[in-house]
């Protein structure tokens, strides 16, 4: 057989396999909530407002080559946009919510963004955390806005116009808000593949690999970019929502750099060079830092000890070595079938 | 078509290009050559408005390029396939051909598949590649993969650095073929070399730089008859 047609063969197995794996995945997140815990259906919901932060925050990170170690400032825009409209506009649905986060976010990614991606590697994630910590303190200093330090309350929101006061917070968070975030990243996670895979998204590879040379075929980079820091801004206001939906509460603390940090350590533990690597990375965090905190006050410190062994062993993050597994098993399924 | 006019350009405080006329006119193939370091990269850069000359001015079809950003001055029709590593390994050969047809603002007027189309009859030897990915190449397909994706922005004017640099013998006549082609089809080529005896055969008109001067233009004939250029020359095959 020539080359081309296996290679052919192989991709078309492989999105098989893909397609396959995401529709029992979402059939198993769709079930749990009749079998597991109220805890751990309250654990999922931060999983999945990371795994949308996460997605958008890659398209920079792995397609685009730009780390930004000041992405949890769009959080905080999303949490803060949902505590003003909740609180003092008297907004009840969550949908004009999250347009009205990811208005705020689109609004102060553009003039963040025209400024940071002039730039790349070190002074790109200097940058984007210097505005990350200029809204930090704007929210800890202007208190008669913001709350200061104890942050604003969350109303609770009406999900695709229901009214669900009648529900305890846990009933709301682990039935209607579970499903209804479940749907926000299927959304997400297709739009982003559509994304990725657009010509603009090989646009963003391109000038990953090479900035000049894509301008030498005529690649507008900064526009790029600008485009690619505006969505994945976009992504973390959503993420952002959810959040202080969940917690009922928008906290400075969202904007602290430490925050970023996190996002930067899902990703590196997922595997940035991999699609689903954000998803996995969220999920892993979570669990991983629940699990530790449960075991010791030292968990900050186990933290740090799993990120350092994480990037000297499985650089390519937990999706890497997933991927790798399969491919061996997937070899010696080959060898056995061919004998 | 391109026109460079008492061209300076400094790098660092020091003179890197000391008034440097260039023509190319429509259809024309033209060899600038000097040994490295003579500043054939600094004059394409340049071109491309990656360098910004302290003297003297570039225009390409009558319009003056300074003060254009690099993508715009694609846009305007010139193909550049720079000298360092040439293709986006991260992306297939198809990927790396295709990409300039999705930006916007480009002036052709012939469709996506046949820029496409005329970039692999260009280099057939592309054709069975499709699938792989640019880091997968040799040298000599990078080459051709980069030249191919100039190509595909339709361009009026190629600018290639070095096409032949580091090639086996083998591979140098394909690429040659490819760019005979090209030329055939009305483009105009502006490459650089360092070695004389790749020079092709069909090359209309020669510049020699040396230290950042043209030294001599005209055809390959007149300069085997010009003593003191042929000893330059004779040096660039030697290094």
């Amino acid at each position: 057989m020539p080359a081309p047609s296996t290679t052919e063969a192989a991709r078309r197995n492989r999105n098989l396999c893909a397609i396959g794996g995401g529709v029992l995945l979402v059939a198993v997140l769709a079930l749990l909530p009749g079998v597991a815990s109220p805890y751990t259906l309250t654990m999922i919901l931060p999983v999945f407002a990371y795994a949308i932060a996460l997605l958008g925050l890659n398209l920079l990170f792995g397609t685009s080559g730009l780390l930004s170690f000041g992405h949890a400032l769009f959080l905080a825009i999303g949490a803060y946009a949902a505590a003003v409209m909740t609180g003092h506009w008297g907004v009840k649905s969550l949908e004009l919510v999250l347009l009205g986060g990811i208005a705020a976010a689109v609004v102060v990614a553009i003039p963040v963004g025209f400024l940071s991606v002039r730039y790349t590697r070190i002074f790109f994630g200097m940058l984007t955390l210097s505005f990350g910590m200029l809204f930090h303190s704007f929210l800890i200093k202007f208190y008669n806005v913001t709350g200061g330090d104890t942050g604003m309350s969350v109303k609770r929101v009406r999900l695709l116009g229901l009214d669900l006061s009648h529900l305890s917070r846990v009933e709301f968070q682990t039935g209607p808000l579970y499903y209804y975030a479940l749907v926000l990243v299927i959304a997400a996670t297709l739009l982003m593949w559509r994304i990725v895979q657009s010509p603009f998204g090989l646009h963003l590879r391109a000038q990953r690999d090479n900035a000049r040379k894509a301008e030498y075929l005529g690649v507008r980079v900064h526009a790029f970019r600008l485009a690619a820091f505006v969505l994945s801004a976009a992504y973390g206001a959503v993420a952002g929502v959810l959040l202080a939906v969940r917690s009922g509460n928008a906290d400075p603390e969202l904007a602290y750099w430490t925050h970023s940090g996190e996002l930067v350590f899902m990703t590196v533990l997922g595997g940035f060079a991999s699609f689903v690597g954000p998803l996995v990375g969220a999920f892993a965090f979570i669990f991983l830092r629940d699990w530790l905190m449960g075991m010791t006050e030292f968990w900050r410190l186990a933290m740090g000890g799993i990120l350092v062994l994480v990037v000297i062993f499985v650089p390519r993050g937990l999706a890497g070595l997933a991927a790798d597994a399969t491919t061996r098993l997937r070899n010696q399924f080959d060898l056995r079938s061919r004998r | 078509m391109l026109e460079i006019r008492a061209l300076d350009v400094d790098i660092d405080g020091s003179r890197i290009l000391s008034r440097v006329d260039i023509d190319v006119t429509q259809g024309e193939f033209v060899c600038l050559i000097g040994r490295n370091g003579a500043g054939k990269s600094t004059t394409f850069r340049t071109i491309m408005g990656q360098r910004k000359p302290v003297g003297g001015c570039v225009a390409f079809k009558g319009q003056e390029l300074a003060g254009l950003s690099t993508f715009q001055i694609a846009r305007l029709g010139i193909g550049f396939s720079p000298e360092e590593s040439e293709v986006f390994a991260d992306l297939t050969v198809a990927e790396n051909i295709e990409m300039p047809t999705w930006v916007a603002g480009n002036r052709s007027t012939r469709s996506a598949a046949e820029r496409i189309g005329m970039a692999y009859q260009m280099f057939p030897k592309l054709e069975g590649y499709r699938s792989r990915g640019g880091g997968q190449l040799s040298g000599g397909e990078r080459k051709m993969l980069s030249i191919a994706r100039a190509l595909v922005l339709d361009p009026e004017l190629l600018l290639l650095d070095e096409p032949f640099e580091g090639l086996s013998p083998v591979v140098i006549p394909q690429i040659s073929e490819g760019l005979a082609a090209i030329r055939k089809g009305g483009r105009a080529i502006l490459i650089a070399e360092s070695q004389f005896h790749h020079v092709p055969d069909f090359t209309d008109r020669l510049y020699v730089i040396e230290r950042g001067e043209i030294v001599f233009q005209g055809t390959v004939a007149q300069a085997e008859r010009d003593a003191a250029t042929m000893q330059i020359l004779r040096g660039t095959d030697g290094a």
